[in-house]
């Protein structure tokens, strides 16, 4: 069972163990616009991700009209 | 927080963001706690954030939301009406609420599409009517200070673009206070050094619910082509973000970038006839222009 990520409703899986930069690195995903939550409990980039767990990606980043 | 070269738990990072927000409302001397402050929040991270903090720093800051009619599969701008409206009953504050719809008569969708300036993307006619709303509700709300919550990401984005097109015009307008003037009220963005990293980060740490989805019409846009851009350089460049827009404001303090001075002079402001509000049209402002255009 891979890491699952769950990623704007979607199911996003990578090979654990790896940290959380390196998660969002190898979905392509900016670890300057991304965070990730594990059980509301917000991670940091350092933060190890194991095979079977489910964690939330959360983008930081918005746009709009100023 | 690779930029500052710190790493704070979950107990120490909102109180290091509180302290650092009150750092740059004196820095840049944005406003006092004598002043009555509006925050313009739109249910987002950002805002409420902001809201936020101003609360907890004892500032007297009411809320105001904008509800654009924003719809589609999910309901945009009601769902964030209804998370703004949530925050702010869970803190006992205030919030104004300003529907376009039940005041003008039509959603913003609805006016960008029959209107020259809408046509392509509401996004010009949503900033245009934000805007204007913003600081008419201050005004005659008798607020001292408009905030709102751009971010370094917001202010980095904004800058790049006016300088891949040479927009020289709005380039030197771009400050993290606009003073007061005959009509407008002052303007200020507590949360310019901070990444919409941190502000997200904030908000998670603090429990606050906003609203995640984002703006349907924002997918695509070249704001978040920039932002995406300068975060992938930052990857590479801890800080190059802030340092692009602190060396900005440092070539504005130094008289480096000047105010591009019209052909005709001063401009000269008169009250719009409809709402009220300065325009240098002499006649309807360009929002007033935007109801009656058909």
């Amino acid at each position: 069972m891979p890491v699952v990520l769950i990623y704007r409703k979607q199911k996003l899986e990578v090979e654990g163990t790896l940290t959380v930069r390196e998660a969002l690195q190898k979905l392509g995903l900016s670890p300057e616009s991304h965070l990730i939550v594990r059980n509301g409990e917000l991670l940091n980039e350092n933060d190890i991700l194991r095979n079977g767990e489910e964690v939330k990606v959360i983008s930081a980043i918005s746009g709009g009209a100023r | 927080m690779r930029q500052h070269r710190l790493a704070l738990c979950k107990d120490h990072y909102p109180q290091w963001f509180i302290e650092q927000t009150q750092r740059f409302i004196e820095k840049y001397r944005m406003f006092t706690h004598q002043d009555r402050i509006l925050v313009a929040v739109s249910g987002g991270k950002d805002s409420l954030a902001l809201w936020d903090v101003l609360w907890q720093l004892g500032y007297e800051a009411e809320g105001l939301y904008i509800n654009l009619g924003i719809g589609g599969e999910f309901a945009y701008s009601d769902e964030s009406q209804q998370a703004a409206q949530k925050f702010a009953d869970q803190r006992r504050l205030k919030l104004h609420i300003y529907h376009v719809e039940e005041r003008r008569g039509e959603s913003v969708p609805a006016i960008a599409l029959r209107t020259h300036r809408g046509r392509q993307k509401p996004c010009a006619v949503c900033g245009l009517i934000k805007r204007h709303t913003m600081n008419q509700m201050a005004r005659q709300l008798g607020f001292s200070v408009l905030a709102t919550a751009h971010n370094l990401d917001d202010e980095v984005s904004f800058l790049f673009g006016n300088l891949l097109s040479w927009n020289l015009r709005q380039i030197p307008r771009q400050s993290p206070v606009l003073e007061a003037e005959e009509g407008f009220v002052r303007k200020v963005k507590p949360f310019i050094r901070f990444s919409e990293r941190e502000t997200a980060a904030y908000s998670i740490v603090r429990g606050i619910e906003y609203i995640e989805e984002e703006c349907p019409f924002a997918e695509g846009s070249k704001q978040l082509q920039y932002k995406d851009l300068l975060n992938r350089l930052e990857e590479q460049q801890p800080g190059v973000k802030l340092r692009f827009l602190l060396g900005f404001f440092n070539a504005m303090e130094q008289g480096f970038i000047h105010p591009i001075e019209d052909e005709q002079g001063e401009v000269i402001l008169n009250p719009c006839p409809s709402c009220g509000q300065p325009t240098s049209t002499g006649d309807l402002c360009a929002t007033c222009r935007l109801f009656e255009e058909n």
